[in-house]
């Protein structure tokens, strides 16, 4: 039979859209886990993944370091304690926020992408929360998956069931820290990165931020009456970082440290934390309020 | 269904009021908006998208407020807008899946009509590239892809020939055409140029420093005019001099007369003197009106823009 219809099988013409439209929620959503991946660089360019895969990498190396030393020896060793561990990675994190930042919304800028958006089915701050959610999952990736493995690793170089009987309170700790340090990190990123669309500026505003004012509290720390002076290591976030770290795991500062010269109870830097990020999106709310796309 | 109303709707900056007090109602079609560079226009359709918030007034799309139900409205709404809005580093594919679920589509629907979309906007294997290698007028199709691709009931394209080619003009036009007629997606097309506006459009919006100038049907504007256009082969000076015999008036216009007509017995009039005369009619013809004409009327909008400096 000459069947008549067999070419327009090829050519079906316009198709309606009569499946369900999801809305609001489903959009943040789709741009959350779009912007994840682009936090890594996956779906992109070899060259973008280099530089957050190369980091996540490197924030992995003293975990890595302490479980070498775990498997050799055979009693319970911890060289590299959980709660000095986002101390000696801190520069990491800094250095992967001021790389993934400024890619995250700084590009969407540039490209006027972003009038894209703002003409779909979300609002400007449920953009501006999409993109907070995705870094800050990131900065948990990359500080998690370090304290997870040296808990792990320690524990499967002792007896597991011992070790987690003993240790098991590091877990609420290490989560708790990380959701922390991650809000206030990714907060403090952003809001320069959207600030300044340009990504050299960006990634230099957002070092300066972490590096510089770590440096300048604690000048002024030392050199002011430590009274008044303390109150300038809250607005470092690394001193901020470590404090409540430390708070986490119920350790106090090292002695002669800035952080036990300033006499702070360790929850006022959880706090401090807690109410910057809070700052740090009402800044990019204001932001997106106001950009024009 | 009314697709658009505003009332009062306001939009001042800093220094001047980009839109004044409009009000408008506009039904489903293809609705063509000109006026010159800084009349209202790009400030209309973001006012309609919610990208801007309006100084004062209220504006309604498909009965939703668009200032309080956003993104319930702009599932159903596609821009395209004037500017450049692609990232160079993905690929036309995953770009557009991605704004079809950020429209609202799940993940499956958003892929499915994304190739389906690319291939009606005339993409095909270039689609897996990268966009950075695009020329113009890929590019433009990748951006009327993203505002299709969600099947909405409304497309608001902001100048989508700016930066084309003759040719690539022409492409645009007769796919922006088709989505309208065939669609049947609701269309408003801005342009600043008047041949684009009529041979697309419907129904015509024009504005000026804010103001609405008019709001009409195109058949009233393009509405045949009582001059009918001839061509004779042959003498067609012995054709005008019959024809004022009888009392009609004609003028030349090169190798056409331009006969002025009061009724439709005049064609018969002009058929049985050419058969007198022995002369072969080439072209009897109805004339019509062009937009252009009509704006000729009165100070261009080139003129007006010269002016304001």
């Amino acid at each position: 039979m000459a069947d008549t219809t067999a070419g327009t099988i090829y050519d079906v013409g316009y198709q309606r859209y009569e499946g369900v439209r999801l809305g609001r929620r489903h959009a943040i959503w789709a741009l959350y886990v779009h912007s994840l991946r682009g936090v890594f660089g996956i779906g992109r360019s070899l060259s973008s993944k280099v530089g957050p895969m190369g980091l996540a990498v490197i924030a992995l190396v003293p975990a890595i370091f302490q479980l070498g030393v775990a498997g050799v020896t055979p009693t319970e060793l911890s060289v590299i304690r959980p709660e000095e561990y986002y101390n000696l990675i801190e520069v990491v994190l800094a250095v992967f926020c001021a790389v993934v930042a400024p890619e995250l919304v700084g590009r969407d800028q540039r490209t006027r992408t972003l009038s894209l958006y703002f003409s779909r089915a979300l609002r400007r701050q449920d953009y501006a929360v999409a993109k907070f959610a995705a870094l800050m999952t990131g900065m948990l990736a990359i500080t998690v998956i370090p304290q997870a493995m040296m808990f792990v690793g320690n524990g499967l170089a002792n007896d597991f069931g011992d070790y987690l009987q003993d240790e098991w309170t590091d877990l609420p700790s290490i989560l708790g820290s990380a959701i922390l340090l991650s809000g206030l990190i990714a907060g403090i990123g952003l809001v320069i990165a959207a600030q300044m669309p340009r990504r050299a500026y960006a990634t230099v505003g957002i070092l300066a931020a972490f590096v510089l004012t770590s440096i300048i509290a604690g000048s002024v720390f030392e050199a002011a009456d430590q009274n008044v002076g303390r109150f300038a290591l809250l607005l470092s976030p690394f001193h901020v970082v470590q404090g409540l770290t430390l708070w986490f795991f119920d350790v106090a500062p090292g002695s002669g440290t800035q952080l036990a010269e300033a006499r702070f109870s360790g929850v006022v830097y959880a706090i401090d934390a807690a109410l910057v990020t809070l700052l740090m999106l009402a800044l990019l709310f204001r932001r997106y309020e106001r950009i024009s796309p | 269904m009314t697709l658009i109303r505003t009332v009062g709707l306001t939009k001042r900056f800093a220094k001047i009021t980009a839109l004044d007090a409009l009000d408008l109602e506009l039904e489903p079609g293809i609705i063509g908006l000109v006026g010159a560079n800084g009349a209202g226009k790009s400030t209309l359709i973001k006012l309609l998208l919610g990208l801007l918030e309006p100084t004062s007034g209220s504006g309604e799309v498909m009965g939703f407020d668009v200032f309080r139900q956003g993104p319930e409205l702009r599932q159903f709404v596609g821009y395209m807008p004037e500017h450049d809005c692609l990232p160079a580093d993905v690929s036309a594919t995953e770009f557009v899946a991605h704004m079809a679920q950020v429209s609202g589509l799940p993940r499956a629907a958003a892929r499915e009509r994304t190739a389906e979309t690319l291939r009606h906007v005339g993409l095909f294997e270039e689609r897996y590239r990268e966009m950075r290698g695009y020329s113009t007028g890929m590019k433009q199709r990748v951006k009327l892809a993203q505002a299709l691709v969600h099947d909405p009931r409304l497309i608001l394209l902001d100048e989508p020939t700016n930066g084309l080619d003759p040719e690539g003009r022409d492409e645009m036009l007769r796919l922006i055409r088709r989505i309208g007629s065939e669609f049947g997606i609701a269309m408003i097309l801005s342009s600043h140029l008047l041949g684009e506006i009529e041979r697309v459009c419907d129904h015509l919006v024009e504005i000026e420093d804010g103001r609405l100038v008019r709001s009409v049907p195109m058949t009233v504007l393009t509405a045949p005019t009582s001059v009918l256009t001839v061509e004779v082969d042959g003498d067609g000076d012995r054709l005008a001099d019959r024809l004022r015999e009888q009392g009609v008036t004609v003028s030349r216009s090169g190798r056409f007369l331009l006969v002025q007509k009061e009724d439709d017995a005049l064609l018969d009039l002009v058929r049985d003197s050419v058969v007198d005369l022995g002369l072969g009619l080439v072209r009897l013809e109805q004339g019509r009106r062009r937009l252009e004409e009509l704006f000729q009327s009165q100070p261009s909008l080139e003129e007006e823009e010269d002016l304001r400096g």
